[in-house]
């Protein structure tokens, strides 16, 4: 069984074809890299993934359950958590509340003694009681993360989750992502941090102008000609 | 362990106390003042419960809904109309009925106005308020522009102040529970970042519903014991617009989506207002006085009075409320969680 099952799915936006035809699998506990040109449809395919928008066409299989065209939250119930690229932190509560937040829909009893859980492994502890809106992006990016731990879902799909952040905040998700995997939790990860990539991903699916053009492991990605043509580029000669 | 028990602690001592201690003031204040104190704060008692009622769709969700008067009125309208002579309903069976009537109204008028955001839902529920009172001054059965009595009652001034005030603490501690509850979590939640609740399972259309209706039910309450307190109410007495702009603005001077917020400003406005023209009311000068005060608050508390409190928390409600279109889910690429450079 797959986490994850996408077939030919596309969305378009006037005559823009932001994603063209996408289609791939992703296996349980896998953590798969998506990486690509700004504008080749990364964050728009999370967004048909997670439900913030419709596709055009095409399907999404969740464990096994096609959840084309469902709302963002019945999707999120069915286990799949996200990160956004701009962060979101509720910013009206303090940390300790954002993380309560994301526990409404699950184990509400425990839900406080998960958040402590979680601000400890996330080592944020000292600011539990700060608003979110005080955070620097680096911080309002693991909390987001921290949010998506509450919720428990089995695939999660994370979309720049360490840019801008600093190196110790960095391997404290790095960290917690391994911890996570162990844990049976499948990632989908938006990045252009290549070291990381290399590091965390098993497999890298690599798009251009809504398209995929590659797949394959880090080592593939790095030597395929078309990759470097579309994303890498070459030196001058 | 220890010290989240004690912080958990002390976190109870911090919002218990000051409700301890306005529940002492205001059950002896019919002691030790007279008549006219007494009418006086039962009408503080009144705009805070209506306030902090509105507080729940304005304050925790986010929706500045300026046709709350509708509310207030659908349960004087259902407290003078059961108790007309053929019906001679008690009382205090009305007040239920208010509620549900109101309740219905919100989730009715709720389905398509909270698709609207920011200017376009306040200018939406002004518009259903007006509606709703023009169609109380056509038919017959609300007494139209004439109005209605409600039966003669040989009540004291004490009923009434004791009616409102035990509405408006029964009001404070359902709010004080809400805002640590699921639920309140689920309403702050769709107010800060609609997508980002979303994705974590949240039905943000049901969540904002929920939250009009309870926000819509406990004003009609507050209508029922007016038309019992009034004796005879019209449209103009209970479902004039300035009764709507008075709760939106007591909420925000006493402090949006805080619990005491809207009872600071209804009890600060209320006073101060009853003061000024007590004093000052040979001519309208007085008002001037108000708008005076409510400007330095506005420009001094933008956060409103529970920003002079210690600890308070430092929101960004007004601010967030004024840049609109705001933070909320926008399924198109320009949103701002799908304002993606990939």
């Amino acid at each position: 069984m797959s986490a994850l099952a996408v077939s030919d799915l596309k969305r378009s936006f006037g005559g823009i074809k932001a994603v063209a035809g996408v289609s791939f699998d992703v296996g349980v506990k896998e953590i798969v890299g998506i990486i690509g040109p700004n504008g080749s449809g990364k964050s728009t395919l999370f967004n048909l993934l997670s439900g913030t928008i419709p596709p055009s066409s095409g399907t999404i299989r969740l464990l096994d359950k096609d959840v084309t065209h469902q709302p963002a939250y019945r999707i999120a119930r069915q286990g799949l958590g996200r990160t956004f690229q701009i962060p979101t932190p509720f910013i009206n509560m303090t940390v300790r509340e954002n993380l309560l937040a994301a526990a409404v829909e699950g184990e509400w009893r425990s839900a406080r003694s998960r958040a402590e859980e979680v601000l400890a492994a996330l080592e944020i502890s000292h600011i539990a009681d700060d608003l979110a809106s005080t955070l620097s992006g680096g911080q309002q990016r693991l909390l987001e993360f921290g949010r998506v731990q509450m919720r428990d879902p089995q695939i999660i799909l994370l979309d720049e989750v360490t840019a801008g952040v600093n190196p110790r905040l960095r391997q404290i998700i790095l960290g917690r992502v391994r911890d996570l995997q162990e844990r049976g939790k499948t990632f989908l990860v938006i990045e252009h941090d290549m070291e990381l990539v290399r590091t965390i991903c098993e497999r890298i699916i690599v798009m251009d102008a809504g398209e995929i053009v590659f797949e394959g492991t880090f080592e593939e990605v790095a030597r395929n000609e078309r990759v470097v043509d579309a994303y890498l580029g070459r030196p001058e000669t | 362990m220890r010290a989240r028990g004690a912080n958990s602690a002390r976190l109870t001592a911090r919002s218990v106390i000051p409700l301890v201690v306005v529940v002492v003031f205001l059950a002896t204040l019919p002691l030790w003042v007279d008549d006219y104190w007494v009418r006086v704060w039962t009408g503080v008692a009144m705009w805070a419960g209506l306030a902090a009622s509105w507080n729940i769709i304005g304050g925790y969700a986010g929706y500045i809904s300026f046709g709350h008067v509708a509310f207030f009125g659908i349960g004087a309208y259902a407290t003078a109309i059961l108790m007309q002579p053929g019906l001679d309903w008690n009382f205090f069976l009305t007040l239920p009925v208010g509620a549900v009537v109101a309740g219905v109204f919100a989730f009715i008028v709720g389905w398509p106005t909270l698709r609207l955001r920011g200017a376009y839902f306040a200018i939406a529920t002004w518009a259903l308020a007006e509606a709703l009172a023009q169609l109380v001054n056509t038919v017959d059965f609300t007494g139209g522009s004439f109005g209605l009595s409600t039966p003669g009652n040989a009540e004291t001034g004490f009923f009434y102040y004791a009616m409102l005030i035990a509405s408006a603490l029964i009001y404070l501690i359902i709010f004080a529970v809400f805002e640590r509850s699921r639920f309140g979590y689920k309403v702050k939640a769709v107010r800060d970042n609609e997508a980002a609740a979303q994705s974590l399972g949240i039905n943000t259309t049901s969540v904002k519903l929920q939250a009009f209706v309870m926000s819509a039910a406990l004003p009609a309450v507050l209508g029922g014991i007016n038309a019992y307190w009034i004796t005879f109410i019209n449209p103009q007495s209970v479902l004039a617009g300035d009764i709507t702009d008075q709760m939106v603005v007591m909420a925000l001077v006493g402090g949006l989506g805080h619990l005491w917020g809207p009872a600071i400003g209804a009890t600060v406005l209320y006073l101060s207002s009853t003061w000024l023209s007590a004093n000052f009311g040979s001519s309208t000068g007085y008002i001037a006085m108000i708008g005076a005060l409510l400007a330095l608050i506005v420009l001094f508390l933008p956060d409103g009075l529970v920003g002079l409190m210690p600890r308070a928390r430092n929101m960004r409600l007004v601010r967030q409320m004024l840049r609109l279109p705001d933070r909320r889910a926008d399924p198109g690429p320009d949103s701002d969680t799908s304002r993606e450079r990939s």
